[in-house]
């Protein structure tokens, strides 16, 4: 790549001896995959401690409740009360001894342990292999449905190339070619979805094929087609399916409660007790878009309503309340673990997972291609033109970059392409010649405005008085022409279930170019820039003082939750004495 | 003496089962490598293939336009059916593609003084496709080179490089560039 004559834009790669080749930068990110998916695991089972802790004793106050009612109708065995006493005792005697920090029998410990630990492993598992079912046989249809995605034109010379472009690069990487689907969205974005390299399918929006030259487009498709060979498309699955359980979780907790989470278990038992494989696959499709759409909602109202409600409490919704009460504690028990757990620990892990799959996934698209300038040059185009994407929120980590950002910073689509790059001659640009004479600009000339419209941008950002008065001009007038692009910046880059993890699930773009040019990419030197001592320090500084803050309000939050456990735990004891003392009292005449 | 004797048979034994894992296991990921240089070799194979099903479109789309280069679209027909007629024969192929590379490239040069063939619709999109077969035929090689490149490293590095003969395991040939002049020696491509 020639070098730039300006000094703040010009590109440089690194020299030999620091650059890593593509292979070894796979081979690194592979074995960051297994540590950090170690971690995730890590995190997952510390997660799991005090959500048995929760589930468990709901588990038993509802087997307890069913038992005493059907011991009702007709008499239950006595063998089995027997065993729900020497239970209850053994519980009694092991939380007697840990309370008292008294040695406890190994014994002791480890069937109290099962019997704690047990139900509610089996519950987790069986909600999380009942969602991964359901997802696997739902498909993509239904999300590319919510996408609105459409197949390319053959006619038209941009979407032909796409085609060819991921035809090549899937020949490239010795996979079957993937399908590939246009969705019309203001940001230049694509990705990858799917479950399996045979069903994999790659989005783009159209917004893409009008930013990118063909080298550049040819990175990303190889990027996605890399990222589908090494197998990321099941990991995603994984992901995705984790955090939908945690909200299927909360969910089913509440069904007693509320109309919401009602009718979102009964669209799904609707959904796998539908017998017609065949005639209503787009019904099917629709209600597992929904479910994906759907992320791990907390503060649910269904169960505030119930309680909060704002009319008159009469006797019998005082009764309702009455008897759902443990339920209720049991609830926000559940949903501040699950809050304080998957966002401060399991989300994060994820997240770092997932970003060395994308680094990954850069590494493949070099080792498809054999030219990193592209990519480095893509991925800075996009990150420019990173727009909403309606109906994407579920597959917003599949991307290529993050969605969603200020599209103030974007330069307008093709349509207003004409106008604006008049107005750019007009303030004294250096255009193309089919400008002047009113022609349709081509693609080359597009990408001249393009460069040159960046490179000015650059420039005023950098304090270039005379640049920065051109921007101005010419931002002036382009809110003159088009009122209707006008709309706020929508700064909402965590979507779907990047909601959960107060870390991103993409790595920085900085960092991106910095491994891109390990590998042999020329980058500018201001779009890696580095960071300044002071700020450095500043950094430093605050963070030595968020840190403790943030550890304090931790420990604070466990021993929330540890309250609300304990409290929970003594409610359901309560109540259950309630109901026994009842039927006692029915049984006896 | 008996235990000494139980022992050494022992040994034996374990290392013999050990050799024998070590073979199945090499003589399996061997095969994987090998299957992967024969698909790459299909790859490239449809992809010329594709080259030669478009020629036909390009010859008649451009005939109309370029009356006086009746001898460059000559060319391309012909280099086009010695490609064909060349089989599996990876020297006699990849000398003929070159010849037809070269023949069409001359095609699209001289396409650009005729400003009424580039208007043509149909002229852009075959351009299009056959520049994107050129970008196929460039990746299916990658693909193949690699692949062979990785299947002859697990040949020949030690200790796997003293069986794989003896399992029948023999060299793949890369594929050129496709210049004539730099053509890979006479070798035959077998399953």
């Amino acid at each position: 790549m020639p070098a730039d004559s300006n000094p703040a834009t010009a590109r440089f790669a690194l020299s030999p001896e620091d650059r890593e080749t593509f292979y070894a930068a796979q081979r690194r990110n592979r074995r960051a995959t297994w540590r950090l998916s170690l971690l995730c695991v890590i995190a997952a089972v510390i997660m799991g401690l005090p959500l048995t802790l929760i589930l468990t004793p709901l588990f038993y106050f509802l087997m307890m409740v069913a038992a005493e009612i059907i011991n009702q109708a007709s008499p239950l065995p006595t063998a089995f009360w027997e065993t729900m006493h020497t239970l209850a005792r053994q519980a009694a005697a092991l939380s007697q001894n840990l309370s008292n920090s008294r040695p406890v029998d190994p014994n002791l410990l480890i069937s109290g342990l099962l019997v704690l630990f047990v139900p509610g492993i089996m519950f987790s598992l069986a909600v999380w292999i009942g969602v991964r079912a359901l997802f696997r046989s739902g498909g993509i249809g239904g999300g590319l449905l919510a996408m609105q995605a459409r197949e390319p034109d053959q006619r038209n010379l941009k979407e032909l190339q796409l085609a060819d472009a991921a035809q090549e690069m899937a020949i490239a990487a010795g996979l079957p070619a993937p399908r590939v689907l246009l969705i019309e969205a203001d940001a230049a974005n694509a990705a990858a979805i799917g479950s399996s390299p045979n069903d994999a399918c790659i989005v783009v929006t159209r917004r893409l094929l009008d930013d990118l030259n063909r080298e550049e487009l040819q990175a990303v498709l190889a990027n996605l087609i890399g990222s589908i060979g090494n197998g990321d498309l099941s990991i995603a699955f994984t992901v995705a399916s984790v955090f939908e359980s945690c909200g299927m979780l909360v969910t089913l907790i509440n069904a007693p409660f509320g109309p919401k989470a009602r009718g979102a278990l009964w669209n799904i038992l609707k959904y796998v007790f539908r017998r017609d494989p065949g005639g209503t696959r787009g019904a099917a499709a629709d209600t597992v878009a929904a479910l994906l759409c759907r992320n791990l909602e907390l503060g649910h109202d269904d169960i505030e309503q119930l309680f909060d409600s704002g009319r008159k409490p009469n006797i019998f919704l005082k009764l309702v309340r009455l008897v759902f009460y443990p339920i209720l504690w049991t609830d926000i028990a559940v949903q501040l673990t699950l809050w304080m757990f998957v966002s401060m620990m399991l989300g994060p892990c994820i997240a770092l997972l997932w970003r060395t799959r994308q680094y990954l996934a850069d590494a493949s698209a070099i080792q498809l291609t054999r030219n990193p300038d592209s990519l480095a040059s893509a991925l800075e185009k996009m990150e420019q033109d990173r727009g909403p994407l309606p109906g994407t929120s579920w597959a917003a980590h599949l991307f290529v970059v993050g969605p969603g950002s200020s599209p103030s910073r974007s330069l307008p689509p093709r349509d207003q392409m004409q106008p604006a790059a008049a107005a750019w001659t007009k303030m004294g640009g250096n255009v193309p010649a089919s400008v002047m004479s009113g022609a349709a600009l081509s693609a080359s000339d597009m990408q001249q405005l393009r460069t040159e419209m960046i490179s000015t941008v650059r420039a005023a950002s950098q304090g270039d008085a005379q640049a920065r008065a051109r921007m101005m001009m010419f931002s002036h007038f382009m809110a003159s022409q088009r009122h209707e692009t006008a709309k706020p910046a929508s700064s909402t880059s965590s979507e779907g279930i990047q909601a959960n993890s107060i870390l991103p699930f993409h790595p920085p773009l900085k960092r991106r170019l910095k491994h891109l040019q390990r590998m042999g990419a020329h980058v500018s030197a201001d779009a890696i820039g580095k960071t300044s001592v002071a700020l450095r320090v500043f950094t430093l500084v605050l963070w030595l003082i968020i840190g403790p803050l943030l550890a304090v309000a931790a420990v604070l939050m466990l021993v929330v939750i540890a309250m609300v456990i304990m409290l929970n735990l003594m409610l359901m004891a309560v109540w259950l004495a309630a109901i026994h003392g009842l039927f006692g009292l029915l049984g006896t005449p | 003496m008996e235990i000494h004797i139980h022992l050494v048979s022992l040994v034996t034994e374990t290392t013999l089962a050990v050799f024998l894992i070590w073979i199945i296991v090499s003589y399996n990921f061997l095969i994987r490598k090998r299957n992967k240089v024969l698909a790459g070799w299909s790859g490239i194979d449809v992809e010329l293939k594709r080259r030669h099903d478009l020629v036909p479109n390009l010859v008649s789309t451009a005939r109309g336009y370029m009356q006086h280069e009746r001898e460059v679209l000559e060319n391309v027909t012909q280099a086009r059916s010695q490609a064909v007629s060349a089989g599996n024969n990876v020297a006699a192929r990849s000398a003929a593609e070159a010849t037809l590379g070269l023949a069409l490239s001359q095609v699209f040069a001289k396409s650009e003084n005729y400003p009424a063939l580039r208007a043509v619709e149909s002229m852009n999109l075959l351009q299009e496709q056959l520049a994107s077969t050129e970008n196929r035929i460039a990746y299916a090689r990658q693909f193949y080179n690699d692949a062979v490149r990785q299947y002859n490293t697990a040949q020949a590095s030690f200790p796997r490089n003293l069986i794989s003969g003896m399992l029948g395991f023999s060299p793949a040939v890369l594929f050129s560039s496709g210049d004539a002049d730099r053509a890979v020696p006479s070798a035959q491509i077998t399953p």
